[in-house]
């Protein structure tokens, strides 16, 4: 299907004006001129009857005659088509026949005065009657009389001019038209020109260069400039996207070649020279958990770009109503074993219930990852605080608090990014990838909420989730 | 040889310390952070560093700078995750000798250490003779004149060191500092025994000795009379 060209629509919508602007010029130039040549000819009718009038005579013979003296006539002007008239007298006398032999002008009896239009043998006449002149040549002693005058004369000069006029004005317009059409070809062009330098630039835009930055031909114009401003955002949205992706995906690539090495290491150091069997036990069980850190860390990177993907709003609605507390005794159920373990206790506070649509799994990762954060940066027996409240209508809000050595001030606006350790070599030991934080952030933003962190070295952090409760 | 692996991940450390120690014949120490391999690269004389860059608390490229600043010329090989030009050419520029990254093979490692502690010591070839002994450092073999002479691993670890520094007087606690890792103190009596074993195996059936003893100072490997 051939593309849909701005360049040829208008270039057609100025051909369709110009033409009918042609065949109107045209209609109402011959309708004009028409009128004022027949208007013309009729003057010249009335003159030539009145002079045909004249030549009416009264003999020199008692008692005077009426006669008409026909060798006076004018022939008039068209000398193939002669001028045709009929003089009666009101009684009936007729004193002039039409010279072409006829009995009478056609069409007297329709037109009874004025003018009429009529044809012989093909060629146009346009005819006059006038009704009771008085005969001029008269010396009073004469009977008064009056006469009938029907004067024709033929239409082709009249038609002729018409049909040349007609086609003058329809040349010139179309003349006028060739020149409209290259004229409008020049100007849809040079106004087109700051679209295409707009597109020139747009195509330099690449994944190594993100520099955008409109031609000015192109800011001056009225039109394009909400193009030019949706192209700008829309590349500087693109840039920052791409640049988190491949930031990401820089930061993975280097988590992973670390366990990657390790693996490889393990098994080479197994293959360097024979071992008993008891060593290549102990070294492929070794593999088998350097392997399963990996697929920890998969499981950690998949589950990021997940929650990452629903924070682009791509977050499934079809949700069952959850209470946020529930979810956060579940969360505190799944860590009893680290508290346990660091025997660290953890307080659940909740007043008023909080509901919101959710996966309840998405929430308890949210929590394990806060919790678990908590209770790793606590001393041995310190107590984490968790509270889940509402204020009055506002969104939920659920505060994790403990009192660990909290986190320095210049780690505090970086926790949240992707693989961030403030101290690799404490996080690694206990298992951490540096993401956690980042997937509960994800996640947060995901169901619309923010997560916040303040914290006093040597006091502990606290950390503050609020989300938007649903009202339906 | 004695090397100082200063790596977070334990792991990979010890992964390569045993690779080291096995097919390189190496008295290898690990430092599992910055501090601690700062801390152990200045007060032990090391043949060669493996440095990770990224380490907790001193990161590695701190390290580098510290001890080159301190006049250390110890060879350094660093672990890196990240191969982009930049981070390598600033790497090299800070002293750095060599470097390897994640995930690299172990026998490319422990090929490019042996070359690092060749240079260290002023030799390219990994093979060199002292008067008519040979010593091939790739597969550990000694030849005597045409003669194929069979060691034990420490035996061969203080030939090694010896032939590294020909003519020159090498104290027995200098040999015990290059060829045992941390706890080099308690092996204090066992060089001698080692000596013992080298004469016997090295200067049987030969006119010539090779290794000298500086009473009081140490021991000489050299084709000459002390």
């Amino acid at each position: 299907m051939p593309k849909d060209s701005i360049k040829n629509r208008l270039i057609t919508t100025v051909v369709i004006a110009q033409l009918l602007l042609a065949a109107g010029l045209v209609v109402t130039g011959v309708y004009y001129t028409h009128r004022r040549l027949v208007s013309a000819l009729d003057t010249s009718l009335e003159g030539r009857a009145m002079s045909t009038a004249a030549l009416v005579r009264y003999s020199e013979e008692k008692p005077p005659k009426l006669f008409f003296d026909a060798d006076l006539a004018r022939a008039g002007l068209d000398k193939e088509h002669p001028d045709l008239y009929e003089v009666t007298t009101d009684d009936g006398k007729v004193l002039a026949r039409p010279a072409n032999g006829a009995e009478e002008i056609p069409g007297k009896q329709r037109a009874k005065r004025g003018h009429w239009n009529f044809k012989i043998g093909g060629v146009p006449y346009r005819a006059l009657v006038l009704h009771h002149v008085p005969i001029l040549d008269r010396e009073g002693d004469e009977p008064p009389a009056s006469l009938e005058i029907v004067y024709a004369t033929p239409m082709v000069a009249v038609n002729q001019q018409v049909r040349a006029a007609g086609i003058f004005i329809a040349v010139t317009s179309l003349l006028l038209l060739a020149i409209t059409v290259v004229l409008a070809l020049w100007g849809i062009r040079r106004g087109l020109l700051p679209l295409q330098h707009l597109v020139d630039r747009a195509a330099l835009v690449s994944a190594e260069n993100w520099e955008f930055a409109p031609p000015q031909e192109a800011q001056d114009v009225a039109e394009l400039e909400p193009l030019t401003q949706a192209m700008t955002t829309m590349v500087d949205r693109l840039h920052g996207s791409f640049m988190q992706q491949r930031e990401f995906l820089g930061n993975a690539a280097h988590e992973l070649k670390t366990p990657v090495a390790i693996l490889k290491s393990t098994l080479q150091s197994l293959m360097q020279r024979p071992r008993s069997s008891e060593e290549y036990r102990v070294g492929l069980e070794e593999s088998l958990e350097d392997l399963e850190r990996l697929e920890r860390l998969l499981q950690w990177m998949l589950r990021l770009a997940r929650a990452e993907q629903w924070a682009h709003g791509a977050l499934r609605r079809d949700l069952e109503l959850v209470d946020v507390a529930g979810t956060c005794e579940e969360a505190i159920e799944r860590l009893r074993g680290l508290a346990q373990s660091r025997h660290a206790t953890i307080h659940l506070a909740s007043e008023g219930a909080a509901m919101l649509r959710a996966d309840p799994e998405d929430l308890q990762l949210v929590w394990v990852n806060l919790l678990e954060n908590a209770v790793r940066y606590s001393p041995e027996g310190a107590a984490v605080e968790v509270s889940v409240s509402r204020n009055n209508g506002g969104p939920a809000r659920v505060v994790f608090e403990d009192h660990g050595a909290g986190i320095p001030p210049e780690d505090l606006p970086h926790i949240f990014d992707r693989f961030y350790r403030s101290d690799p070599s404490r996080t690694r030991s206990t298992g951490g990838f540096g993401l956690g934080l980042a997937i509960a952030k994800a996640l947060v933003e995901a169901y619309g909420g923010t997560i916040s962190a303040a914290s006093t070295p040597g006091e502990g952090t606290r950390m503050t989730v609020e989300l938007p409760v649903s009202t339906g | 040889m004695r090397v100082l692996i200063v790596e977070d991940e334990r792991r990979l450390a010890e992964n390569i310390a045993r690779s080291l120690r096995e097919s390189a014949s190496y008295a290898v120490d690990v430092a599992l952070d910055g501090e601690e391999g700062l801390f152990m690269a200045e007060s032990n004389p090391y043949d060669l560093l493996i440095l990770d860059l990224m380490l907790p608390r001193v990161d590695g490229l701190q390290l580098l700078n510290r001890i080159r600043q301190a006049g250390r010329d110890t060879p350094v090989l660093v672990l890196t995750a990240r191969d982009e030009k930049e981070s390598v050419v600033k790497l090299l520029n800070a002293g750095a000798d060599d470097y390897l990254t994640k995930p690299f093979d172990l026998g490319e490692l422990l090929a490019r250490s042996k070359a690092l502690v060749r240079r260290g010591k002023g030799k390219a070839a990994p093979r060199f003779k002292v008067g008519d002994l040979e010593i091939n450092t790739l597969d550990h073999s000694v030849r005597r004149g045409d003669r194929a002479v069979t060691l034990t691993a420490m035996e061969y670890r203080v030939l090694e060191y010896l032939a590294h520094r020909p003519g020159a007087i090498v104290s027995k606690t200098e040999l015990l500092e290059h060829l045992y890792d941390y706890n080099w103190e308690k092996f204090s009596n066992v060089i001698e025994v080692y000596i013992s074993g080298l004469r016997r195996k090295l200067d049987n059936g030969s006119s010539r000795q090779l290794i000298h003893t500086v009473r009081g100072q140490g021991y000489i490997l050299q084709d000459q009379d002390a």
